[in-house]
């Protein structure tokens, strides 16, 4: 039994050697007059991170090969970024990057210091089509360093693509018009919150519903709550002008932003949750008629699937898109925007080895309308339809499950975040007009944008470039600003003025000087 | 003296068996009651966050109301639409499949190499013992990091490899001590007579040592298990094919769904609700070792507790 017990086990392991190899190895192309293919391997940001990648018979795979010469390895990235940079620099570490890669710029920064990634300069000119689509002025001043562009950077995001929304079923319920100053916005959001405006006899709305969502431009309290801060003129982590360039928080109209945020709170207006939620949470939460007024992203609200869960519970139910409150100083804002950038780059062993120009030529087919169409929304008839207008849409196809926006069709455009550009075709497939299922209200993610894009923001274009603070100082700042609000440390001008000498002394002027050489010296300034 | 009188002056003289019945006092059960609270109030620590995810994850798309509330929703309004979208998600399956392969091989890679190598660590006449034993401590006090160890893996080739989860950690220096203290307690006269019955060092490990070590081989074996299910970090660095990606990473990616993706319109999953498919997703994916614990419970305690007592 026992001699049984130890040859299973020895077998095991020997099987374990088999059965655990990953890769199936391809087996040789055979010898042929032919050019070899070039091996090129892409690590690339997914477009839907948990769809999985492309399959193995992708049409795509064949048609690089062929018509490029081209044998492409995919590996997609993980989706955090911090597991990004920590996969990046440990091959980086071996000098083993791949040939094309996608890097966050303060990593990019780091390899090119290790002589990791290769100029690009020459290849602009070796992609006409890409470059005029993708690579403008700022993006390519993005991935500048010591007067060499070392990452091409395609455009990321869609600019300015939230805005203030409020329920207007609510404001006609209680018989108010919608609000223009920042003292409009306080008695709706009192309203809101008293006033029982979804009808049901329970005290369960709130005025403003939101959550901490913070990044390097947009600091605590976060970019839920910058149309409040703009209505002083302190949306942002940095005033990017140039009479006044520096961290917000040093000015006097912050604390009067903190003062209001701190009413708000105090008055029990603003939905609690706001600094525990998640942004699965607040969401969940405006699908469910918690609050009545929010910052939101375009598609996040009016997207099929996502406004359906709200159109079932409330039929009736309305948001339109306002514009930001005016403060008593008359200024507005819906808040910061920058021009976000997907940098990929090239690896300096990759140029090495002379692959530049191939990674150049795969790029410049990715622009042509073939690669465009097939990496952006699959194959035609199979994948997508075009309607009169020349836009791909999800219908019409025999079997609906493989539709670009179906699970199980999203896996062959993953990489579509290397062909998109915001072109109007890319905008019009991806936020088609539709009727909701239950109320059979006409509803357009893109004509939401739209709207959005036309009100009041602030330009801040290269403020996401500018200094981090270290982790102590970012900890300091946030720690202090929520307890200002939440009540630990009292609100006072003396309070403030202490907190704000304090913050200079762990490091903030420092940060703050640091900002603003940075934005002189790149010529970021507006 | 006849039979009957010597067999009852024999059994005269054997102690008397007395029943000892103590009476609890009252401190007895005020201690009882204190304990009897402490270990509730532990198992609603415990018990409240879990069933807060089982219930979210058969949360419906239609729940209006808190997540509290949600905790009491009636079973019969539960949805398993979350469920459904994962089991019949390719990817989730491949990488459920590929988690087990990574178990069941880096369990059975594991506990191949750590056990003669515990065992040789606890034979007191091996030549160099000392050596031997602060060559496995060194490397378990100083890591080299996270680089050298990245280069050796690539290098020798493991890279794509399910094996490069488990190979470079095949052997605990943790493990291997609790397991060598258990074999040096295992009383030497077993393995003398067996040595002088012509047995060799690998019988003595095999048919002596081994069946004595049920315990410890099961516990140690629950510690790797657990170790290769969850680890992420290894699978992240070496694993680039997709296929190969098991079940940490998926639940990474479905866990920051919502937050990471730009397309925000569509979801991987259809339609259920994306905060029930992440709480499905960690169900499920903890649902082997809940599972498998309780099978190896009663070996747990014994296996650690053992391998600290001497003498």
């Amino acid at each position: 039994m026992k001699k049984t017990l130890l040859i299973l086990l020895v077998l095991t392991c020997l099987i374990a050697s088999v059965f655990a190899q990953g890769s199936t190895e391809q087996a040789a192309p055979a010898a042929s007059a032919k050019e070899e293919p070039v091996a090129i391997d892409l690590w690339y940001g997914a477009a839907i991170t948990e769809a999985g990648p492309p399959p193995d018979d992708w049409v795509g795979f064949k048609v690089i090969k062929d018509k490029l010469n081209i044998d492409l390895k995919l590996t997609a990235l993980p989706s955090a970024e911090n597991d990004q940079d920590v996969k990046i620099q440990a091959a980086g570490a071996a000098n083993n990057l791949p040939d094309l890669f996608m890097v966050r710029r303060e990593t990019l920064m780091r390899l090119i210091k290790q002589g990791l990634v290769a100029p690009v300069d020459d290849l602009y000119a070796k992609m006409p089509v890409r470059t005029a689509r993708h690579y403008d002025v700022s993006s390519i001043q993005n991935t500048t360093f010591n007067g060499h562009s070392y990452g091409l950077a395609d455009p990321g995001s869609i600019p300015r693509n939230e805005g203030l929304l409020i329920r207007k079923d609510w404001l006609d319920k209680l018989g108010l018009s919608v609000p223009k100053t920042l003292d409009d916005l306080y008695n709706v959001m009192v309203a809101f919150t008293k006033n029982d405006p979804d009808g049901n006899g329970k005290d369960d709305t709130y005025g403003y519903g939101a959550f901490q969502e913070l990044n390097n431009y947009e600091e605590w309290p976060g970019r839920r709550l910058e149309p409040i801060f703009g209505a002083f003129g302190v949306d942002g982590t940095w005033d990017m002008s140039k009479a006044s360039t520096g961290l917000n928080v040093f000015k006097p109209e912050f604390y009067d932003a903190m003062v209001f945020l701190k009413k708000i709170q105090d008055a029990g207006v603003i939905d609690p949750n706001w600094l525990a939620y998640k942004k699965d949470d607040f969401r969940a939460a405006w699908k469910q008629g918690r609050f009545g007024i929010m910052r939101e992203q375009n598609a996040a609200y009016a997207a099929t699937s996502n406004y359906a869960p709200f159109d079932k519970n409330f039929p009736n139910g309305k948001w339109i898109v306002v514009d930001p409150p005016v403060g008593s100083s008359g200024k507005s804002s819906i808040g910061p925007y920058t021009a976000g950038f997907r940098i990929y780059a090239i690896s300096a062993k990759a140029a090495k080895a002379g692959k530049a120009d191939k990674i150049a030529q795969l790029l410049e087919w990715m622009a042509s309308d073939e690669g465009y169409y097939l990496l952006g929304w699959g194959v035609e008839g199979v994948n997508y339809t075009k309607d009169a207008n020349g836009i791909p849409v999800a219908t019409g196809l025999s079997d609906p499950d493989l539709a670009f926006s179906a699970p199980k069709g999203q896996t062959v455009t993953q990489l579509r975040n290397l062909v998109f550009y915001n072109s109007d075709i890319e905008l019009g497939s991806r936020y088609p007009t539709y009727k909701t299922a239950v109320s059979g209200k006409t509803m357009s993610a893109l004509t939401t944008l739209r709207d959005m894009q036309k009100r009041k923001w602030t330009s801040e274009i290269g403020a996401d470039m500018m200094p981090y603070p270290n982790a102590d100082l970012k900890r300091f700042y946030e720690q202090g600003l929520a307890e200002f609000i939440t009540g630990k440390r009292e609100l006072t001008k003396d309070n403030w003025n202490a907190w704000v000498e304090e913050f200079k002394k762990q490091g903030g002027q420092a940060w703050n000087d640091a900002g603003v050489k940075y934005a002189q010296e790149n010529n970021l300034l507006n | 003296m006849k039979k009957d009188e010597k067999k009852k002056k024999v059994t005269s003289l054997r102690p008397k068996a007395t029943a000892v019945a103590v009476k609890p006092t009252t401190a007895d059960h005020s201690f009882t009651i204190v304990v009897d609270v402490f270990l509730w109030a532990a198992l609603f620590l415990i018990a409240i966050p879990l069933w807060s995810t089982i219930t979210l994850s058969f949360r419906p798309n239609d729940y209006i109301g808190t997540n509290l509330e949600g905790m009491f929703l009636p079973v019969w309004k539960w949805s398993t639409a979350a469920y459904k979208a994962l089991l019949g998600n390719h990817g989730f399956l491949m990488a459920f499949v590929n988690s087990f392969k990574i178990l069941i091989f880096g369990v059975a890679t594991a506990l191949l190499l750590t056990i003669p190598l515990a065992y040789c660590l606890s034979i007191p006449s091996l030549p160099g013992r000392k050596f031997f034993n602060w060559l496995v401590i060194i490397p378990y006090v100083f890591n080299v990091g996270m680089i050298p160890t990245y280069l050796l893996v690539t290098g020798i080739g493991l890279q794509d490899h399910l094996s490069s989860v488990f190979l470079p950690v095949a052997v605990s220096t943790y493990n291997c001590l609790i397991m060598r203290s258990f074999f040096e307690g295992i009383p030497n006269e077993l393995k003398e007579s067996a040595r002088i019955d012509g047995a060799t060092e690998m019988q003595v490990m095999m048919r002596i040592v081994l069946p004595l070590s049920k315990a410890i081989i099961l516990t140690v074996g629950l510690f790797y298990g657990v170790s290769f299910w969850n680890d992420f970090f290894r699978a992240m660095l070496y694993l680039n094919n997709n296929d190969l990606q098991p079940l940490p990473i998926l639940l990474r990616n479905i866990l920051l769904a919502s937050g990471m993706n730009e397309y925000v319109e569509v979801s991987a999953f259809g339609d259920a609700p994306i905060s029930a498919i992440k709480a499905a997703s960690v169900f499920m994916s903890a649902i082997p070792m809940v599972i498998a614990y309780p099978f190896i419970q009663k070996y747990f305690t014994k296996g650690t507790l053992l391998g600290s007592v001497k003498g």
